[in-house]
């Protein structure tokens, strides 16, 4: 009984982290970027809040994560507004090109953390 | 992708409605927590339902337990489309292209098309069984192919994200 408690707990926390990190499959982690640049356009939507980002001639759409996060995180509309200079660490799109999802974004000297 | 999904879907995607579950703070939040919820009530409905038809809960006459599952089913099916569709709409343009969206889809209308065969087919052998009557061949068939089809389902459901 014991035993099967425990594979459940275990399915459960693995189905937890699975859940928590959907869609990173198609996001290469061994071939991280940092983006830096001005924020073009910015989405504060689910289910993934969204900002473009103009860097080295290039327009990337930077997938951020779902606005209850981020707003608990401290990352606010205000904070990810068209314009800011910010700089996303974060892994690119195995499916679309210039498309990256963000482990981090600095704006204004502060990081928020978005896993 | 955008630009190769059916223009209606578009539409509905970048509509006041699209966007109002978009940006609201709990519209989205509720929609996927009702979603599973929903399908969790589902599931342990439609498990009665095939169980019975392949013999087991034998204590209880088949239509008589079937038609009393099948209620909670039905209400919890409605609540999936209701959620499904707000999650759907957020994302139209891309979710209509998702491969195992599709698949899905399907899987969906095969899982209706089981219950029709059963309702204007299997169920007439059904009605009046007497509790513990060994069950025929065809309700056999539709109570497999109605868990198959149905665990089909929620594992596409769960992989759209990753595709």
């Amino acid at each position: 009984m014991l035993r099967a408690m425990t594979a459940v707990t275990a399915l459960a926390l693995a189905g937890g982290a699975a859940f928590a990190h959907h869609g990173w499959g198609s996001y290469d982690a061994a071939k991280p970027v940092t983006v830096t640049g001005a924020i073009a356009t910015s989405k504060y939507e689910n289910p993934h809040a969204t900002i473009t980002v103009r860097s080295d001639g290039k327009v990337w759409t930077v997938t951020l994560a779902p606005t209850s996060r981020m707003s608990s995180r401290g990352a606010s509309a205000e904070v990810i507004a068209v314009g800011k200079s910010v700089s996303a660490y974060g892994y690119p799109s195995t499916a679309t090109p210039d498309e990256m999802r963000a482990e981090r974004i600095t704006i204004d000297g502060k990081t928020y953390e978005l896993r | 992708m955008t630009g190769e999904a059916p223009a209606i879907l578009v539409a509905l995607e970048e509509s006041g409605f699209g966007a109002a579950i978009r940006q609201s703070v709990w519209l989205f939040p509720v929609a996927n927590v009702g979603h599973i919820l929903a399908l969790a009530v589902f599931a342990g409905a439609i498990a009665i339902m095939d169980v019975r038809l392949l013999g087991g809960l034998a204590a209880t006459a088949p239509v008589r337990l079937i038609m009393r599952a099948r209620s909670v089913a039905i209400a919890a099916f409605v609540l999936l489309a209701a959620t499904g569709f707000l999650l759907f709409t957020a994302e139209a343009s891309h979710l209509a292209l998702n491969p195992v969206f599709q698949v899905k889809l399907a899987l969906i209308a095969a899982g209706l098309a089981n219950l029709a065969v059963f309702e204007f087919g299997v169920k007439r052998a059904l009605v009046g069984l007497a509790p513990g009557t060994i069950m025929p061949t065809s309700a056999k068939t539709a109570g497999l192919l109605s868990l198959a089809i149905w665990i089909a389902v929620a594992a596409c459901g769960r992989s759209i994200a990753y595709f």
